[in-house]
């Protein structure tokens, strides 16, 4: 019984990250529409995607410290299930459900997409809220394959807030050739000095992987990849691609590379 | 290590015991979650026609007000796509000069139904009222 009480602190703790983490989402008017618009095949390859994503997180700040894999499956599916409850229940206090005639596939729909950033914050509510000191253990096992993963699910974090919106595209659309390539400067330079530089809590290891070129080429140069790639995922998830001349694809997906980075460098703060 | 950390945590329980049943509660409804969202989208994705967007346009009600006829629309989309900014357009005629009023309804998902309004100087109830979509944007 002890322990089902410890549990269920953790899942209350796991219903508070997950609200601080998706209310500006599930607030957001674009994330209804494209709950409703976005392509279901899409939306299909995000959601099966997004388990074995928080099976992973799960693995690295799960809401419990998990050792065995039976533990980590349990964990990522309760905090779906968070998510997901936390989003019906938000979505549809604030009237965004059960509109008289609108389909039982548009109210899942978006429900299902405000359900993964929801998700994510439940597992990693028991680092936020919790103890907040990070466990030796959590630093110690995320090897290189580890960090990229966590800066992909910082950087997945970050740029899903502002992705759905149109002002990525509007963005996009206002900046010149120049004005992208030094935003694009400005992404890496950023994600270099947040991660390497300013010494921010958990930080410390990576800082002492080899010289500065070497820690460069080594992270910041892949962190800055895992953001375009998520950053042009998104928009493909959402649509924004679709119809678009090459070039404006490659300025929108810089434009949201920007967060993106941002995500990546503090996934160790966040995640 | 990895233990060290974990004992200073009393109430969690030790690495070798069985996951506490609340826990297995919570992965069944997060399973549960996560079959019927990946279920249903699934199945919308593999078995869902898509055809364009076939809007018709049904009057529900008239109210005489002060400042027109507040008359009442729905607009269903039959087809097997969602269509977005869709223009209503009702003509009155049948009392001298046609009378032609329009609204614009955001978004109308497949298969779904959203209301609207259009108003009117004469009464609709008295000529012969038209209701139409005339046109829309994809959604996206």
């Amino acid at each position: 019984m002890d322990a089902n009480a410890a549990y269920g602190r953790a899942l209350a703790r796991a219903f508070g990250g997950a609200l601080l983490f998706s209310f500006p989402l599930l607030m957001t008017m674009e994330m209804w529409s494209l709950g409703m618009a976005v392509e279901r095949v899409r939306l299909l390859a995000f959601l099966l995607l997004s388990l074995p994503m928080l099976l992973g997180l799960s693995y690295y700040a799960g809401f419990e410290p998990t050792f065995r894999l039976k533990d980590e499956v349990l964990d990522a599916l309760a905090a779906f299930g968070v998510g997901f409850l936390l989003a019906a229940v938000l979505l549809g206090v604030f009237g965004v459900l059960g509109r008289s005639g609108l389909s039982f596939q548009a109210d899942l729909g978006k429900v299902a997409l405000c359900a993964v950033p929801g998700a994510i914050g439940a597992l990693v509510a028991g680092k936020q809220l919790g103890e907040g000191v990070p466990s030796a253990r959590q630093k110690e096992r995320a090897g290189t394959l580890g960090e990229i993963f966590l800066m992909a699910v910082g950087a997945l974090f970050l740029a899903f807030t502002v992705a759905p919106t149109e002002e990525m595209i509007l963005i996009a659309y206002q900046m010149g050739p120049l004005q992208a390539l030094l935003l694009m400067a400005l992404s890496v330079l950023l994600l270099h000095v947040f991660v390497y530089r300013l010494g921010f809590p958990g930080e410390s290891r990576r800082r002492e992987a080899g010289g500065p070129l070497r820690t460069f080429v080594g992270f910041t140069a892949p962190g800055y990849g895992v953001a375009l790639i998520v950053s042009l995922y998104l928009l493909w998830t959402f649509g924004r691609t679709d119809g678009v001349a090459p070039h404006e694809i490659a300025t929108m997906t810089i434009v949201l590379a920007f967060p993106a980075a941002l995500g990546a460098a503090t996934a160790r703060l966040v995640v | 290590m990895a233990t060290a950390s974990k004992s200073r945590r009393a109430a969690k329980p030790s690495p070798r015991s069985e996951p506490p049943l609340l826990e297995w509660i919570s992965a069944a409804i997060g399973l549960v979650c996560a079959l019927v969202a990946i279920g249903f989208v699934g199945w919308d994705a593999l078995t869902g026609e898509r055809s364009p967007p076939e809007i018709e346009v049904r009057l529900v009600a008239v109210t005489p007000t002060p400042h027109g006829f507040v008359t009442q629309v729905e607009a269903i989309n039959h087809g097997g796509s969602s269509a977005a900014q869709v223009t209503v357009e009702g003509v009155l005629s049948g009392q001298g000069e046609p009378e032609t009023a329009q609204a614009t309804l955001d978004y109308i998902p497949e298969q779904s139904r959203v209301s609207g309004g259009l108003v009117f100087e004469h009464d609709p109830r008295a000529g012969r009222l038209v209701l139409r979509a005339k046109g829309f944007a994809e959604a996206s």
